[in-house]
């Protein structure tokens, strides 16, 4: 006979945590298991092989999340490594060369494609085609995005002769690979870190400083965006129609801070982790919000990918030599493709191109406009566009980003404040503080203070990042929520 | 300087990676966290199936996060951080005036709401002769908006009290918690740190009930009061993880007349003689001394004389709030059926022709009633 009764189970009332599915760099099993094993294993080894320790640990890294989409990792950089090989063949003739190069980018772009945008493709066939092609329903290998642009950027260098293409296997694979950099960037340059795949030396000073720069990373993404975070999660939950102005400015900028933090703050503990190795990675981020135009954002936020577009789209493409017409069209093809770079939806398209045509206005007449206004001008119209841009990013169903603009804009018919709005503000107005200080440019500031402290200054500075260090931590271990923004690439 | 804080930097954080590695990997493997009240991750098995679907990976990242050396004190850091930064909440628990910490309650899904009184009007229909009470408690929250942090965004719960009974009607008899509590609110009707109501508020919704079934309800006077437990830190402390605060104290009551009391629960068929479990006192969540906790189906039989019982036979259907009233009822009703909603499955209309009961008394908290899908089940 059926009991009615079902089984009891204890009531539990803790959060059961969001438990990330890669490894990243802010979670405990990386820095107290991982982490502690690598620095073990590279340090004791000798120098000859440090290389494929780094490779097989990064192998091991990427395939704790991806234990199947390896494979694509591991096809493209063999690929790649051997048409670098056969680019520096001497018999080969130009229109050969041209045809090695086209077939590498083929093969990123195509793996590229279809693990990102198939779906976004066949979805938008459908709709407009009123066909019925199945989707692939292909989830995104991590880090695809970073790694496909990171071995074109090396087979275009070779073929312009920046570089010389990488004779040792090991050290190539190590290139794609290098954990610190493979899943969320910053992208690296073949040519910068040629050199120091070769040979790095690390002294106490440049070990010290990846300390520095790692225990900064982890508490900006832990300590900052992952708390402003929870307020845009809660701000952008609620129906946008609902939200009075001053609260929907509010949500905006929780969630310009979250991603600013969040990725800056991974960049910094990428360029940490390479500096303990003896790598150095060029900047990704300086103060974008302290940004006086849109041009000017764009030369400080995700550096490594402006770059990127700019010597492997822009100026092949002609960039400005080829006259007032096709510098419009090709700024307009690199903003869309930046967009499209961000994922696989029309929202980012849109950004990329919003962005495009107000560096196009702003090339025109905008900058000198912007010149011969007051500083604090160029700060807001700068802020207030960035903030806009946003909108855009963070909704990927247009009409819902349309509503959150009309909510700021108060063409919704709220009101501008309210009690809740008191709540959400001065419960994080001191993180908000925080937040904004650590946005200001205060490095040459801290540059004086630190000369002027002398040994002070580093015994504080020593202090300080022990405190972020074991807060991040005891943060770390209460956490339930601590998403990473840009692992959709 | 700078070489010798460099020095200290670099020795500092691999020191801290290495010991606390180390600490994590010497740690015994536990399997139950008393004071989150949940089963820990187990070890993650290695096998082809868990590496490729990720599963292993998952529970590798739980697993040292539940095993984590000095986690208890590390959350602790972490909420106080989070208050110095004038942060008034923390996991849904807000930490509000006088040590009282509250649980949020948004604005309720009134077509759910619309739904779960029609369940318990169903319920009234398939037993049209018998007397149905229904007795809804407020939480902490509703009771005292007053001791929320300053503009804490709060719903309140009286105009979900008055839905329900408007909607109600005349389909059972309605005892809206706020009508007999609010009068008693100075008094510690509930508990500070967790979300149920005091000993002394359940006497106060007995004699409600006992009034509204023409009982004479037990005088204050009439019973021994005893402090059972005052190092009590509840569910609301166990989310929030509050640091600072003056745990609760559990009152027993007992009646200078005492009645000598079975009961019977039929999930693990096991009788006990005492309607209070000890053992519980022990543990870190203390309110299941109130009727040994959840039970799906119980009975709890007294021993009365004809003359002094009541009512032979009652059923309450209810979630926890019931267990610390239930004891005053004894005095009045020889057999108690117990059922909880949550948990039980069968119809409850069934029950009550199977036994010949009569009588059922619904007591749920307004909380558990707006949201839980499994009210639903008492139009069975």
């Amino acid at each position: 006979m059926n009991s009615p009764i079902t089984g009891i189970f204890i009531v539990h009332y803790n959060c059961r945590k969001e438990t990330p599915y890669i490894m990243v760099f802010s979670s405990l099993l990386f820095l107290f298991l991982f982490l502690p094993a690598v620095l073990l294993l590279y340090y004791c080894s000798p120098g000859k092989i440090r290389n494929l320790v780094l490779l097989l640990t990064s192998l091991v890294f990427y395939a704790w999340g991806e234990p199947v989409y390896i494979v694509i990792m591991l096809i493209s950089t063999l690929t790649d490594y051997g048409f670098g090989r056969l680019l520096e063949r001497s018999s080969l003739g130009p229109t050969q060369r041209k045809a090695v190069v086209a077939a590498s980018i083929a093969v990123n772009l195509a793996l590229l494609s279809y693990f990102k945008y198939a779906d976004f493709l066949i979805g938008n066939l459908n709709e407009w085609l009123g066909t019925d092609i199945p989707l692939t329903e292909l989830a995104l290998p991590i880090g695809i995005s970073f790694y496909t642009f990171q071995s074109m950027s090396y087979i275009v260098d070779i073929y312009r002769g920046t570089a010389k293409a990488q004779r040792n296997w090991i050290d190539f694979a190590t290139f794609v690979a290098l954990f610190p950099q493979l899943v969320a960037g910053p992208i690296v340059h073949y040519k910068s870190v040629a050199e120091q795949l070769r040979s790095r030396k690390v002294d106490v000073a440049l070990f010290a400083e990846g300390v520095r720069r790692f225990v900064t990373g982890l508490a900006k993404k832990v300590l900052l965006a992952n708390n402003i975070g929870l307020l845009w999660h809660t701000i952008s939950a609620a129906d946008a129609g609902t939200l009075p102005v001053a609260m929907a400015w509010l949500g905006i900028i929780a969630f310009a801070f979250q991603i600013y933090f969040d990725f800056s703050g991974y960049s910094d503990m990428a360029i940490g982790l390479g500096l303990m190795f003896g790598f150095r990675f060029n900047e990704n981020f300086n103060k974008p919000y302290a940004a006086q135009s849109i041009t000017d954002f764009w030369r400080r936020w995700h550096m490594s990918l402006s770059t990127w577009f700019r010597d492997y789209v822009y100026i092949p493409l002609g960039g400005n030599r080829l006259g007032l017409r096709k510098q419009l069209r090709n700024i307009l093809i690199v903003w869309t493709l930046t967009g499209i770079w961000h994922g696989a939806s029309w929202n980012f398209l849109l950004w990329g191109l919003y962005f495009g045509v107000i560096l196009i206005f702003e090339k025109w007449f905008g900058l000198s406009l912007l010149g011969r206004s007051p500083r604090w001008v160029r700060h807001l119209y700068a802020a207030v566009l960035i903030l806009v841009g946003w909108v855009l990013f963070a909704f990927e169903e247009l009409p819902k980003a349309g509503q959150y603009l009309l909510a700021m804009f108060g063409l919704t018919g709220q009101p501008l404040w309210s009690d809740e709005t008191m709540y959400f503000a001065y419960t994080n107005a001191l993180l908000l503080v925080v937040l904004a200080i650590a946005s200001l440019p205060y490095g040459r500031l801290r540059q004086q203070l630190a000369g002027g402290l002398g040994g002070v200054g580093s015994v504080l500075n020593l202090a300080w990042c022990g405190a972020l260090f074991l807060l991040s931590v005891a943060y770390l271990v209460d956490a339930t929520f601590n998403p990473f923004l840009y692992f959709r690439f | 300087m700078k070489r010798i804080t460099d020095r200290l930097l670099i020795g500092s954080f691999a020191a801290t990676l290495f010991l606390l590695s180390g600490a994590f990997l010497a740690r015994p493997v536990e399997s139950f966290s008393e004071l989150e009240n949940r089963y820990l991750q187990k070890m993650p098995r290695l096998t082809w199936d868990n590496l490729l679907s990720k599963k292993f990976a998952d529970e590798a990242e739980s697993f040292v996060t539940d095993h984590f050396p000095l986690r208890a004190d590390w959350i602790g850091v972490k909420s106080a951080a989070e208050r110095l930064r004038l942060q008034q909440e923390n996991n849904s628990i807000y930490k509000g005036k006088d040590g009282y910490l509250f649980e949020k309650f948004p604005e309720p899904n009134y077509e759910k709401v619309k739904s779960y009184v029609e369940a318990v009007k169903r319920l009234a229909e398939k037993h049209p002769d018998a007397n149905i009470s229904f007795l809804l408690a407020p939480t902490s929250i509703g009771m005292y908006p007053e001791r929320l942090p300053w503009k804490a965004p709060n719903y309140p719960q009286e105009k979900v009290n008055e839905y329900v009974g408007s909607l109600l009607g005349d389909s059972a008899d309605y005892l809206n918690g706020f009508d007999f509590l609010r009068p008693h609110a100075a008094e510690s009707i509930y508990y500070r740190t967790d979300h149920h109501w005091t000993t002394l508020g359940a006497y106060y919704a007995y004699v409600a009930y006992a009034e509204q079934m023409g009982w004479t309800a037990a005088g204050l006077d009439e019973f021994q009061i005893e402090n059972v437990s005052d190092t009590f830190l509840g569910s609301f402390h166990t989310r929030g993880q509050f640091g600072g605060l003056k745990p609760d104290v559990i009152q027993k009551f007992t009646s200078l007349h005492p009645v000598d009391s079975k009961m019977h629960v039929v999930d693990d068929n096991t009788d006990y003689d005492s309607l209070y479990a000890e053992q519980f006192l022990a543990k870190k969540d203390q309110y299941p001394y109130f009727l040994g906790g959840v039970h799906a189906l119980s009975t709890i039989t007294s021993k009365l004389d004809a003359d002094q019982a009541d009512l032979d036979k009652l059923l309450i259907v209810k979630d926890s709030y019931a267990h610390s009233l239930i004891p005053f009822l004894t005095k009045h009703v020889a057999e108690i059926h117990v059922i909880d909603i949550r948990f039980y499955n069968g119809s409850i209309a069934g029950y009550m022709e199977e036994n010949g009961i009569d009588n059922s008394l619904l007591l749920f908290n307004t909380a558990t009633f707006a949201d839980n899908g499994a009210i639903l089940k008492l139009a069975r």
